[in-house]
Order: C-alpha cells, then sequence, then structure tokens
C-alpha cells in the first residue's frame, strides 16, 4: 500500500543498506534488487532504464503479486524503493529525493564509504523517515537533526579512539535525549520551538537557470528561466517573516515551500511565512518576461558557431563561442559527444577578437573522455562580449561517423539574475530582535546548441 | 535459551564487549553486532547480551537495540518476549521520544505473542499529550489491525481514531486519515468481504471532510498525500460541494513536491465529473496546466512518471496544454525514456499551429543517433500526417529530405511511414513514388519491403516498370519473410488486374510458386483463393482485391473511454504510468461494481461483434461461391487440396471467429484485461457494411498496417485485419504495454 522498503546498491548492484520489508518475506528485496540488476545488465552501454521496474512475483505468502521498483541514480549506487499496490511512484522518487538530501545534510557526501562508515546513523534516519508501514515521516532535516544525531567530528574522533574515555562519551546522549521534547510540540511540522540562535540571520540565495534549446539556424526554439529561491535561516524563535517583491509579476507557476501561505501569496503576491530552521527551498518558479510575446524566445546570452566537416574515419572543427553578456561569465563548459565509435580528439585553443586577458588559464582547456566519448571544452572565466575558438579533430573508427547533433553548454553569471526579480524587504514580527538579511543573485545557463 | 554463543570468535568477543563495564564499550560492541547482522551474519546468538543494553539513558543506543529485536522478531518470537517489560516500561518514559520509538518497535515486530501487551500501552499512546507519540500510535494501530484485527475492535482503537480525526494537530490528523485508509484497505480486501457497515471501512462524511480540508494545508507533504488521496475517494453530496473541494484543493498545485501537485490533479479530475459549470471546468483545466509542466524541469525519473500521467489527462482534455508543445522538445540528453514520451505527448499537441515547429522538431531527431528513437520519429512524422490534413503536404517533403540521408533504417522506417500516408490519402503523393522505388535495393527489413509492394501493387497502373520491380521480389519469392510474400502475391493480383496483358507471366508465376513451394499456409491458401477467383470471374476478383478501402484515421485515446475514465481516477498512481487499470496488475486487487458491469459489457460486445462476423461470412459464401475446389489447381497440387479440403467448411469462419476470440490481442487479456475492452470496441465500429468483401484482399494490408499505426489503430482495418493479417496486427498497442516493462 505505501513504500514497501528501501535498498541502496554499490556500484556492484550489492545492497549495502536494506530497510523495511518488515511485513513481507525474505526473497521480496531479493526480487527487486535482481529485477534491476538484470534490467542494468541488458541496458545499452549508458546504463539508462526505464525508472520504473515492473517486478512480477509468483504470489505466494504475503509477498504481493505485482510491485515496482523505483530507483534513481546517486554517484556511483542506485537507491531504490519498493511500491506495491496503488501507490503514486512519484511518492517514491520524492522520498528517494528526501533521502538522499537528509544524508547529504548528514554526511555531506553520499558515497559507498560514507554509507558503509555510518550505516548505524543511516539505520536511525531511516527508521525516522519511513514508517514500517510504508509511510514516509519526518523529512525535514531541522527536524530529524534533533532526534538522530549527525555524526560530528567529535564522536568521530571519540569513536576511533580506544572506548576508554566514557566520561566525554557521555555528553552527546543523555543531553540531547532530554531537550527533544520540544521538537514535536510545535504545531507547525517544520519548525520546533525554542530555537535560540546568538546572531539572527536569514539569507536568501535566488538562483536562475536558463534552459534553452537554439536550432541549427542560431534561432531559440524552446527556452526558459527557472529561478530556484534557496533560504538559510538562523532566527530564534518564531519568526513570521513577510518577503515582498518590488516586481513579483515576474514570477509565474510557482510552487513553494508548504511554510508559505498559499491564501496570502495569491491575495497580495508577498511571501508570509514561519522559516523551518537552516537550510530550505523557500520556492521555485518560471521567469514570465512582461511581454507575453518573447516567453520562448528569451535572448540567449551566449552564442556557438560550429564549423564542422565529417569525413572518413574522423573530422574536423572549429567552433567559436562567442558572449553576449556584458558581465563576465564563468565555468563555462561545452559538452559534444563525438559518437559511439569515437577513438580520440586533438584541438588549439584561442581567444578570437577578446585581445586582452585571453593569456594562460583564462583560455581554458579541452578534454576527451575516452570512455564517455565526451569533448569537453572548458573557459574558466569569459569578459563580456568576449569569444573563444576550439579547433581541432577527432578519429573514429566508423566509416562514417556519427557525433552528436548538439553541443551542450554550461555557464554561470554570478550576481546576475535574467528576470530581475528584486527582494523589496523581509519584515519581520512576532519577534522583537533585529535581523540581519541577505540577498545573492546568480544565474547560470544550460543550453543544448544544435548544428 | 537454547542459542549459546562459542566460546570464541566474532560473536564471543562481541558477547565480551557487550557484557563490558564501560559504556562505549558496549555501545560500539552494539554497533558492531548491528553492522554483522546488516550483512546477513547470524547474531542471533547475541540475544541476551544485546537485550542487557535496552534499558539505558542513551537514546542512540537504546535505537540500535531495538533495531536488533526488529530484525529478530519474525524469526525468533521466544526471544522477544524477553524483551516485552523493557518496551512496556519504556514506553510510560517521560521523554516523548522514547514513548513514541517503544510503541512504533512493538508495531513492527509482528511476533503474535508480543501484540497482547500491545493493547495496553497503545491505548495510553493514542491519548498521549505529545502530538509526535499520537501521531505514531496512530499508524501503530493500522499495523495491529493487520495483524490481529479483532484486538483493534475489542480495544476500541478504530472509534479512537475517528475521534482523533478532529486533533488540533495536522500530522496527527494525516496520519489518522493514513492509518484510517490502510485499515479502509485491509478490511475492503478481506475474505469474506466485510458489510459496508463495518467500523473498519473509512466512509468519509462530510463532517470529517471539513477536519481533513483543514489539516491538508498545514501538514507535511507526506500527510498531504494522505490527505489528497482521501479526499479522492469521498462522495460528493452535490455540484456545490465538488465545487467547494476543487477550489480548497487548487492551491496544492503550487507545493514544492511533485507526489502532491499530482495527488491534487487527481482529485480535481474526479471531482470535476461533478460539476456541470463549463467555465469553472475550464478554469480547472487552466489551473492544472502550470504545476505539470513545472514537474518537466524536475529529474528525468519524476518527468516520465509526469509525462505518463501527461499523456493520460490530454486524452481526456486535449485542450490542457495546447500552447505548451515547446516545453516537450526533447533535449540531445534527456534518456530515452523521456523522450519517447515526450514525443507522444508532442504528436497529441500537434495542431495547424504548431505543426511547423513540430515537423523541423521530428526531422531533427530523425538525424540523432539512437535507432529506436529515429524510428518513433519517423513514426511520428507518419502519425502528424494522418491527423492534421493540412500538414500532409508538408509531412511527405520532411520524409522525402529523410529518404535522401541514405541511412538504411530511417529509409525503411520512413518508407513504412508512406504506406500509411498512401492509405489515408489515396492518389495525392503519387510523385514520390519514383523516390520510393529508387530505395528498393537498400531495403532489408520485411516490414519496409512490404510497404514498399503495396505501395507498388496499389499504384501498378502508374509505374511503368511496375512488373519489373515485383518480378525481383517473385524471383526471390521463397526466401522472402511471410509478411513479404503475401503482400507480394497481393500486389501481382494488383497489377494483373490493372494491366492484364503485360503481367499475365508474372501472376502464373507468384501463383504458381506460392500453391507449390511455399510452405506457410496462409500464403499457400490466399494464392488458391486468388488463383479461384481470377479464374472464376475476374470481374468478382477486381471488386475484391481493388475494392475501395476505408481512410485510416489515429485514434487521439490509447485506452477505451471507460478505461480512461477509471485510470482518470486513479491518476498518481501506478495504474496511470502503466496505462492498465491496478486490477490488473495487483493481484487481489478488489473489483468493484462498476468494474464487474463494465466487463459485462464487454464480454456482450465480443459476443454481438462474433455473431455479426459470423452471419457475414455465412452471407458471403452464399452470394460468391469463393471456395469452389473442383477447379483445375486444387486438383493439380494434392497436397495443396489436402490442406484446402478443410477449407470449405469453415475457412473464413474460422478465422473470423478467431478474430474475434482467439484475436492476438486476447492473449493479452489475462495480463491486461482492460485492453481487450478498446479492441473490442473499434473492431466493432469498423464493421461496416460493404467493407465485408474485401476484408481478403486487405487482409495483410491490415495485418501490416497494425503494426505500424498507433495502438487500436489496427483495429481501424476491421474484422478482416484480425481475421486474416498476420499476427502482427496486435502488434500496436501490445508493443505500447509491454514496452514499459
Amino acid at each position: 500500500m505505501a513504500i514497501d522498503g528501501l535498498i541502496i546498491l554499490d556500484a556492484n548492484g550489492r545492497p549495502i543498506i536494506q530497510s523495511g520489508y518488515t511485513s513481507f518475506p525474505p526473497a521480496y528485496p531479493l526480487l527487486h534488487i535482481d529485477a534491476l540488476n538484470n534490467e542494468l545488465a541488458k541496458a545499452p552501454s549508458s546504463g539508462i532504464i526505464d525508472p520504473i521496474i515492473y517486478v512480477a512475483s509468483g504470489g505466494g505468502g504475503d509477498m504481493p503479486d505485482g510491485s515496482a521498483c523505483c530507483h534513481i541514480q546517486v554517484r556511483e549506487m542506485r537507491m531504490l524503493a519498493s511500491i506495491s499496490g496503488d501507490l503514486d511512484p512519484l511518492v517514491a522518487f520524492a522520498f528517494l529525493q528526501a533521502f538522499h538530501d537528509i544524508l547529504q545534510d548528514y554526511f555531506g557526501t553520499v558515497s559507498t564509504v560514507t554509507l558503509k562508515g555510518n550505516f548505524d546513523t543511516v539505520y536511525q534516519l531511516i527508521e525516522e523517515i519511513l514508517d514500517s508501514s510504508g509511510h514516509p515521516l519526518t523529512t525535514s532535516p531541522s527536524i530529524l537533526r534533533d532526534i538522530v544525531i549527525p555524526p560530528s567530528l567529535l564522536s568521530t574522533l571519540l569513536a576511533s579512539l580506544p572506548a576508554s574515555a566514557p566520561s566525554v562519551g557521555r555528553s552527546g546522549g543523555p543531553t540531547s535525549l532530554n531537550n527533544t521534547g520540544g521538537a514535536f510540540a510545535s504545531p507547525i511540522p517544520w519548525r520546533k520551538v525554542g530555537v535560540r540562535h546568538n546572531s539572527n540571520e536569514i539569507l536568501f540565495d535566488v538562483t536562475e537557470e536558463m534552459r534553452a534549446i537554439v536550432g541549427r539556424n542560431g534561432a531559440t526554439l524552446a527556452s526558459n528561466v527557472i529561478g530556484t529561491i534557496e533560504c538559510n535561516s538562523r532566527l530564534s524563535g518564531m519568526p513570521d517573516l513577510l518577503a515582498s517583491f518590488s516586481n513579483p509579476n515576474v514570477m509565474a507557476e510557482c510552487a513553494f515551500h508548504p511554510c508559505v501561505r498559499l491564501q496570502r501569496w495569491k491575495r497580495e503576491q508577498t511571501l508570509s511565512f514561519i522559516p523551518p530552521d537552516g537550510k530550505f527551498v523557500l520556492g521555485e518558479y518560471q521567469y514570465a518576461p512582461p511581454q507575453k510575446v518573447v516567453v520562448n524566445n528569451l535572448p540567449i546570452p551566449v552564442a556557438l558557431k560550429p564549423n564542422i566537416i565529417i569525413g572518413e574515419l574522423g573530422g574536423s572543427f572549429t567552433v567559436t563561442f562567442t558572449s553576449r553578456m556584458m558581465k563576465a561569465m564563468e565555468n563555462v563548459k561545452i559538452e559534444w559527444y563525438l559518437g559511439e565509435d569515437a577513438t580520440g580528439a586533438q584541438c588549439t585553443l584561442s581567444g578570437a577578437g577578446s585581445g586582452v586577458g585571453s593569456t594562460g588559464g583564462a583560455e581554458g582547456s579541452w578534454t576527451f573522455d575516452s570512455r564517455k566519448k565526451i569533448l569537453r571544452w572548458e573557459i574558466p572565466s569569459m569578459h563580456s562580449s568576449g569569444s573563444r575558438v576550439l579547433r581541432g579533430s577527432w578519429t573514429s573508427k566508423a566509416q562514417v561517423p556519427r557525433p552528436a547533433h548538439a553541443f551542450q553548454i554550461r555557464f554561470e553569471l554570478p550576481s546576475y539574475s535574467f528576470s530581475s526579480l528584486k527582494i523589496d524587504h523581509v519584515r519581520l514580527s512576532s519577534e522583537t530582535y533585529k535581523m540581519y538579511k541577505g540577498v545573492r543573485m546568480q544565474s547560470c545557463g544550460s543550453i543544448e546548441w544544435r548544428w | 535459551m537454547s542459542i549459546r554463543a562459542p566460546r570464541k570468535g566474532e560473536n564471543y568477543e562481541l558477547s565480551v564487549d557487550l557484557n563490558s563495564e564501560y559504556r562505549d564499550k558496549r555501545k560500539d560492541a552494539i554497533k558492531r553486532v548491528i553492522a554483522s547482522m546488516t550483512v546477513g551474519k547470524d547474531v542471533s546468538g547475541l540475544f541476551p547480551d544485546v537485550l542487557k543494553n535496552m534499558q539505558t539513558e542513551d537514546l542512540e543506543q537504546k535505537k540500535l537495540v531495538y533495531l536488533y529485536l526488529m530484525n529478530y522478531a519474525k524469526t525468533q518470537p521466544e526471544l522477544v518476549i524477553l524483551a516485552v517489560n523493557t518496551f512496556v516500561k519504556d514506553s510510560e518514559d517521560p521523554n516523548p521520544l522514547v514513548r513514541a520509538l517503544a510503541i512504533r518497535t512493538m508495531g513492527c515486530l509482528r511476533a503474535e505473542r508480543i501484540i497482547d501487551y500491545l493493547c495496553d500501552p497503545l491505548n495510553r499512546a493514542l491519548r498521549d499529550e505529545n502530538p509526535y507519540v499520537r501521531k505514531t500510535a496512530a499508524l501503530c494501530v493500522a499495523k495491529l489491525y493487520d495483524l490481529k484485527s479483532s484486538l483493534v475492535i475489542d480495544n476500541g482503537f478504530l472509534s479512537r481514531l475517528h475521534e482523533m480525526i478532529a486533533d488540533s494537530n495536522p500530522m496527527v490528523v494525516a496520519n489518522t486519515v493514513a492509518a484510517l485508509t490502510d485499515i479502509h484497505k485491509i478490511a475492503s480486501t478481506a475474505h469474506p468481504p466485510v458489510p459496508s457497515s463495518d467500523p473498519a471501512i473509512f466512509n468519509i462524511t462530510p463532517h470529517i471532510l471539513n477536519k481533513i480540508l483543514i489539516a491538508l494545508n498545514e501538514c507535511t507533504e507526506w500527510g498531504r498525500v494522505a490527505v489528497l488521496n482521501a479526499l479522492s475517494r469521498y462522495t460528493t453530496q452535490d455540484e456545490k460541494e465538488s465545487e467547494h473541494i476543487c477550489e480548497r484543493v487548487v492551491p496544492q498545485f503550487q507545493h514544492a513536491n511533485g507526489s502532491v501537485v499530482l495527488a491534487a490533479v487527481k482529485v480535481i479530475m474526479i471531482h470535476m465529473r461533478g460539476i456541470r459549470r463549463e467555465d469553472f471546468t475550464k478554469q480547472l483545466v487552466r489551473k492544472m496546466a502550470p504545476p505539470l509542466v513545472t514537474l518537466l524541469s524536475s529529474p528525468p525519473e519524476v518527468q516520465w512518471v509526469a509525462l505518463r500521467n501527461v499523456n493520460l489527462l490530454l486524452q481526456k482534455r486535449p485542450d490542457l496544454l495546447s500552447n505548451e508543445m515547446r516545453v516537450f522538445f526533447c533535449k540531445y540528453n534527456d534518456p530515452l525514456y523521456v523522450k519517447v514520451e515526450k514525443l507522444d505527448i508532442m504528436v497529441r499537441l500537434a495542431n495547424d499551429n504548431n505543426v511547423d515547429a513540430l515537423l523541423s522538431e521530428l526531422k531533427e531527431y530523425a538525424s540523432e543517433v539512437d535507432v529506436d528513437f529515429v524510428r518513433k520519429s519517423i513514426k511520428a512524422i507518419g502519425q502528424t500526417a494522418i491527423s492534421i490534413e493540412s500538414s500532409a503536404e508538408r509531412c511527405v517533403n520532411v520524409l522525402l529530405d529523410l529518404i535522401g540521408t541514405r541511412v538504411s533504417y530511417v529509409v525503411q522506417e520512413a518508407v513504412v511511414v508512406m504506406k500509411d500516408i498512401f492509405r489515408k490519402y489515396p492518389s495525392t503523393y503519387e510523385g514520390v513514388i519514383p523516390t520510393l522505388c529508387a530505395n528498393l535495393e537498400e531495403l532489408d527489413e520485411p516490414e519496409a519491403k512490404a510497404s514498399l509492394i503495396w505501395i507498388i501493387g496499389e499504384y501498378a497502373e502508374k509505374i511503368d516498370n511496375a512488373d519489373e520491380l515485383l518480378g525481383t521480389f517473385v524471383d526471390t519469392f521463397t526466401e522472402e519473410s511471410y509478411q513479404v510474400q503475401l503482400q507480394t502475391l497481393t500486389a501481382v493480383v494488383k497489377l494483373f488486374l490493372k494491366k492484364p496483358d503485360s503481367s499475365q507471366g508474372i501472376v502464373q508465376r507468384v501463383l504458381d510458386t506460392a500453391t507449390k513451394d511455399c510452405d506457410s499456409p496462409d500464403v499457400r491458401d490466399r494464392a488458391y483463393i486468388y488463383w479461384r477467383l481470377l479464374s472464376t470471374d475476374p470481374g468478382a476478383a477486381k471488386a475484391v482485391v481493388l475494392a475501395h478501402r476505408p481512410p485510416i484515421s489515429i485514434p487521439r485515446t490509447t485506452v477505451s473511454p471507460a478505461l480512461l475514465e477509471e485510470l482518470l481516477g486513479e491518476i498518481s498512481s501506478l495504474a496511470s504510468v502503466y496505462h492498465k487499470p491496478a486490477e490488473t496488475f495487483i493481484g487481489h486487487g478488489r473489483i468493484g461494481a462498476d468494474a464487474v458491469q463494465r466487463k459485462g459489457t464487454e464480454l456482450s460486445d465480443d459476443h454481438a461483434f462474433a455473431q455479426k462476423a459470423f452471419r457475414t461470412v455465412v452471407a458471403g459464401q452464399q452470394a460468391e461461391n469463393l471456395l469452389d475446389f473442383d477447379e483445375a489447381p486444387a486438383q493439380e497440387e494434392p497436397s495443396g487440396l489436402a490442406a484446402t479440403r478443410i477449407l470449405p467448411s469453415t475457412p473464413a469462419t474460422a478465422s473470423f471467429l478467431s478474430g474475434t476470440s482467439a484475436n492476438p490481442l486476447d492473449d493479452l487479456v489475462s495480463i491486461f484485461g482492460g485492453m481487450s475492452a478498446s479492441s473490442a470496441h473499434a473492431g466493432a465500429g469498423a464493421n461496416r457494411p460493404g467493407f465485408d468483401g474485401v476484408s481478403i484482399g486487405e487482409g495483410a494490408l491490415g495485418g501490416l498496417g497494425g503494426t505500424t499505426s498507433p495502438p487500436p489503430g489496427g483495429a481501424s482495418f476491421g474484422p478482416g485485419v484480425d481475421a486474416l493479417g498476420s499476427p502482427n496486427a496486435g502488434h500496436g498497442p501490445q508493443e505500447d504495454l509491454l514496452g514499459l516493462f
């Protein structure tokens, strides 16, 4: 009826963490692991398989007749959730995502090593976030931190010492045990009562990502800008905040954290909320340009001029990348898949027309990933309206090489916003202290450029 | 204690450490025990030693011990009973966390002997002052009901749960709703079924409705999903109430969690049925589009689920995303499963205004590397041409461009698609035939060959060297696949009927080969029928073989209307992702009265269809004595005769009947119960008068068409398709569904 269980598989498809499945026979999780590994074995080299695998079982016993294995890839691992019955697979995926975020919050990086090293914490976490009947429970990291103590540097050090310092070791456990009562008496599920901070501050981090597809004639085929407002709140007590924007109408199709009072947003286009403690995503929106006509045709801040000649057993290319921004652009990455049969590439870099400042590292670098067959061109920083040229050739085993017909361009624009969204003011009511407010804007782009 | 740890080895060391005087050493040992347990080592022998560590101030240690207990509760219930006292004690601990932990752990021990001790602590926990304990206890009731329902009823836990719907804490309400829903599901699938008055059946009253609508806005995302699912089960009293629910649920579209959004969409789709105000419905549909589009910026797995659901929603509400086609443009790096769904939706959204953008995208996709995706893109061009008449010419031009690339699989797929376009728009694009024929040599796939042969046969009178082209296939007749053989046979006969003077030789040759050297009974039988027809009454042959065919069309839905309605009620569930009703893949799913009724009508449809087909065949036999086997060919070939002896009685009849009862789609019935509805409906609808006579000549074409047209498209060719066509006739829908797995 819900999420039957949770498994994390390592790079070799062996389970490292397995939880849930209390009301199922032991064969049930094995069937799911098998099903996933079989699909992976059958899949082409890319390892891309359907995200939901139907797992038939012979029935019998407590085994559900038909169940589904929902899985996501996290670095070299795969997390899978087994569901049966009429559950929404999206619940499984949203849950896996939340689980992953929690692990990241706890351990920094989520890898086989960190999970194995902290398996006791992982199991405690799973107990808290997934009820044994399969209902997801608390997935808010700030509340979980009170119930399951994250492995701190101190406790890691202590664990590595021979167990001879009992007096120090006690400090973590019993004290937290007495403080936790308040966490659940709170009337709102995302914030506990009695939070105290020495300095009160809230930081808003607005990131806008442009996603676009540009056709071979340079015309924009599809584009949109998705904004994410992340918050880091370190405020004491029960702060009731009211954030207003000078241009709220640039935000369309918003999705908010449950703390945002939706009726209020609908009525006044202001964000009224009591924030969770710590980091959280306050909301997401799509940039709605003032003129409706240009919705699908936002100006693309970069341009690419590929000139590609495909010959026998390889080809040559000249690719010119130009920034149309008046601001500096950072971490430009251009990727090009050279086809299954590509064997190598040779390139030279030059900065055309930019003149100054194109020496050394600023010119960028290129690499050929021989496993993924991707040619990667990286430019750490670009001056306004500069351009760079990558010339080279590649070799292939195929008589007629078939490289991808699209370049993937990624770039970052620090302190820039496509929508010019501006947070006008943030007011605090219900608490008396002064708070520090900070807003940071940044943008990035992910453009597919066809040729 | 029957199990004793050995005096040495890992377990012995652990046992020593578990009894250490130092707290940290003991805790570390517990961790090592859990580590061994999770990698499958048997540490059950340490049970008494671990148990000693259960009474501790250290919450983390307590949790680890509980984890150990949960693992061994099932296999060694007699050991767990030793822990009962500590559990009961913990359930009265001053710390709410410990109280909740004790209740939760006892609930999932699933040991018969321990649950009797659970009732008193649970009763207390349900009335605990701390909401965390209450919400944990609520879920525990559902678990207890699953194990021993009588305990829940005898202790009055159910009525307590009903009281808790009015709890002041929204999370308690949400968990209570989830627990009651779980109990409801267990009760309603029980054998024997419980009466609807049973307290376990969770009937949502208007009073409960108000309570949960309030909780909806205040609980966590998971709580919201539970509440929304409960709302979707509510039967509204009147239109006003439906509107009220929709208005309260619409704000959930702005939740950041996709599963909340999808659950809200489901509630709206269900309660929209009760709303007659057209403007209000339109408004709801308009509000539904943006959140669905937002889901497309999620990770690919979520996108895929969203796309499957969007696909379904579009079949009911084609206007839903009419201006949003660009959102579905495929990116090069999208995983194949996302691309395929996007493609399907793009074709669904195509209209006069956006068809140009669509075609240039499809052309782009056709130049990609992944063969499967390229083929699907080319198919999509064909579907566009057929569904939007004004775009047909542009589609044909794009196809010609693609054929110009001379990439083998592109050309082959384009030829197959061209055949469908010829079917839809006869005698419109004859100009492209020479280009197609020029690629004859490059075709090596049976489907592409058969398609081109069909085109040559169909336009034989306009192709000067048709006999020459077909001649090459006749030369290699015995080496070709049956599909190609059937098409060659029909095409040559068409050629003969159109140009009798120049093609006497070739028709003789093909009939001779087909009847003598061919090992497929289908090909042989068809050759006999043609031979008989041609030698008896060329006029009748013409009427049969060259008859006018009804134009093909692409249905806007891939599932039958009844199934669509049902699936829309299950939006945001596995059913809507698989596009199949839940009971087909959840074995013990409950089959409601309406489902039974629908199955009833399905059956009667099938039956009526069979009757009709049978009558048609009988009439055909009487009118046209097609099967007079006194003629020469049958006698010349004894083995053929032996085979045809069986024919006179029931050849077509049998195959017609098999067309309904042993219809290839029926293989699916066992697996995909509901799908047979769509084929039966569509099939019956296509059984037009005047079509009967041509069914023989078109059988193969139908089979051919069925493979390329979208799902129930095959059925639009009429009954003859399934009867005489290759087993591929049902391939379309089959492939569509099986493709999911």
